[in-house]
């Protein structure tokens, strides 16, 4: 998406009436973002701040609250390992371990090639199948560290 | 017992508004619309003695007749589909497998208490429950549910999800609206309440996903009948999400009140492996633990009050004995930890000082003495701006107090007794 489309996207998205107040538009624009680029930039955060009339540190603050929302490069996938307790007690961490071993990444950080990036995240409210992953928007659940490797696979993994 | 909230989940569909319509959805809202003025819907709703199903407890009636009062407009009906509490994914199933449950209950709130527009304020990491939303909205509008003139009468009401972004402190409900307007989620003073100045400063009503869903059965069978399920202070049915470590891990619909060992043993199936139970926080990661020992406990708002604890969400989360209670209070402090917004100092410093007094245990660098200091900070915690900082502590402090031996055991070995080396 170029920075023009996406102005318009939110001229759209101000325009369909959903609110009554311009601020409640900033995070559903980040949203947008956040899905569209690989990080969400000062110029993306002005952009948004323009068209819907407010100032930029309020965007600024919102995008810098949210965990959700990357305001450093990300890789196109995005793998969240769930490390909270009940994933925990199922072996959470080993999943997040086995991850970052095959990928030669920490937690946080993104691969080389742009492909992956992995976070030791917070409850996902998957905990009936514990340990779980989410990979973008698809969930992976009672994941053994045997299925690591074909999980990464499918989002075009080169490794073995 | 009958299935209530859970009756339509396992249906083929039951996300679709054919399937809803099917099983007799909908016919709450023609009820209302039809027969019912808003003091009839909330009278009957104070009749059924329903209680909110996000943590708090707090009577759902009394609540719409606070906002129906109030005369400033517009007024503003909430969803609080943020489900952040560890271990908690109750609301998942409702908002995933029968959206149309909760938003019919919605519309019937926003008709009691004269609400014109409404928010589905949706936690970032559902995105699929968000495309549901936004596709069984939309299936409503077609039908003539939603909108201007709701089956031919004078009453309107409009309906959006807005999407979180990863911030358990938005399930507060002040952080909620100011997340709603699209600020950082930070919790606002109280009072005033959103009742009376939330969304905007207009009256708001916020209610749980659980509670919304309710709301077409108390119409349909009455609140009397209602109030006849479970506790009598506190009636209805109940989700119950449970996981840890027990053989089968899910969501079960029982009758508040039901004791917690029966949903442990008979309905999970027991502990993996026939283990030993060891402890089990029974209201999400911020309830105070109970041991073996004090799991005959009925599962209601009272009960658990008495018992030293909370139900919260009614999350179970059970541990078994090869697992280390400060391993596990560690991890949800840790939470805590990275989840405080940092607005008050008791909750942003305590949880930085727990997490790393914990870790110093865990890794067998701490002295006795910091068990003191624990429960010290613990104290001035409970003086934390919201619920979060107030409750935070609560699984590292009921820990210390309740396996103190097995803090003591990390202390005097100078290693976690449950790692191998």
């Amino acid at each position: 998406m170029t920075l023009e489309e996406f102005r318009k996207e939110i001229e759209k998205l101000k325009s369909s009436r959903k609110y009554l107040y311009n601020g409640s538009y900033i995070l559903p624009a980040l949203w947008i973002a956040e899905k569209n680029f690989s990080a969400i930039t000062p110029e993306i955060m002005r952009t948004i701040a323009d068209v819907l009339g407010v100032r930029l540190i309020e965007v600024e603050e919102a995008a810098e609250f949210y965990a959700m929302f990357h305001t450093k490069p990300k890789g196109k996938y995005i793998i969240r390992v769930c490390t909270n307790l009940s994933c925990m007690l199922r072996g959470g961490e080993e999943i997040l371990e086995k991850f970052c071993d095959l990928l030669g990444i920490s937690p946080g950080e993104t691969t080389e090639d742009g492909l992956f990036t992995i976070e030791a995240f917070e409850c996902m409210g998957l905990c009936d199948g514990a340990p779980a992953v989410t990979v973008n928007e698809e969930r992976f659940l009672n994941v053994t560290p045997e299925e690591v490797p074909k999980i990464l696979k499918k989002f075009g993994w080169k490794g073995k | 017992m009958e299935k209530l909230l859970l009756r339509n989940v396992d249906k083929e569909n039951s996300h679709t508004i054919e399937a809803y319509l099917r099983s007799g959805g909908y016919s709450a809202l023609r009820k209302v619309l039809k027969e019912m003025t808003p003091e009839d819907v909330i009278e009957e709703v104070k009749r059924s003695g329903l209680r909110g199903r996000g943590g708090a407890g707090f009577p759902t009636g009394m609540k719409w007749e606070f906002a129906a009062a109030d005369l400033k407009e517009p007024k503003y009906m909430v969803c609080n589909a943020d489900e952040g509490e560890p271990c908690t994914f109750k609301d998942r199933i409702i908002i995933e497998k029968d959206p149309h449950s909760m938003i019919e209950g919605m519309i019937i709130g926003a008709y009691a208490t004269g609400c014109r527009y409404g928010y589905i304020y949706i936690r970032g990491e559902y995105p699929i429950g968000r495309k549901i939303l936004e596709r069984a909205i939309a299936e409503s509008y077609d039908k003539g549910f939603l909108g201007e003139n709701i089956l031919g009468t004078d009453f309107s009401f409009d309906l959006y999800v807005h999407s979180g972004a990863g911030a358990y402190i938005c399930g507060e409900e002040t952080a909620l609206i100011n997340s709603l307007e699209g600020r950082r989620g930070e919790p606002r003073i109280k009072p005033p309440f959103p009742v009376n100045a939330g969304y905007l400063w207009n009256p708001t009503v916020v209610n749980n996903v659980e509670t919304l869903a309710n709301v077409p059965l108390i119409i349909e069978r009455g609140g009397e009948w209602y109030a006849s399920i479970g506790s009598p202070d506190c009636p209805g049915p109940k989700l119950f999400p449970v996981s840890g470590k027990v053989k089968r891990p899910g969501v079960y619909e029982l009758p508040m009140g039901t004791p917690l060992s029966e949903i442990i043993y008979e309905h999970a199936g027991g502990i993996i492996n026939d283990r030993k139970l060891k402890l089990v926080f029974p209201g999400g990661a911020s309830s105070s633990c109970l041991t073996a020992d004090e799991i005959d406990v009925p599962m209601d708002f009272p009960s658990l009050a008495k018992a030293g604890t909370m139900l919260g969400s009614g999350a179970i989360m059970v541990l078994d004995e090869t697992d280390c209670v400060v391993r596990a209070a560690l991890r949800l402090i840790e939470f805590f930890r990275h989840e405080s917004c940092g607005k008050c100092t008791p909750c942003r410093e305590g949880t930085d000082w727990l997490v790393r007094i914990m870790r110093r245990i865990e890794n067998g660098q701490a002295g006795e003495e910091d068990l003191d200091v624990i429960l010290s900070i613990s104290e001035t915690m409970e003086n934390s701006f919201c619920g979060l900082g107030m409750a935070a502590h609560n699984p590292v402090a009921s820990t210390v107090k309740k396996f103190r031996d097995e803090y003591l055991e990390h202390i005097r070995l100078g290693r976690c007794p449950f790692r191998s080396s």
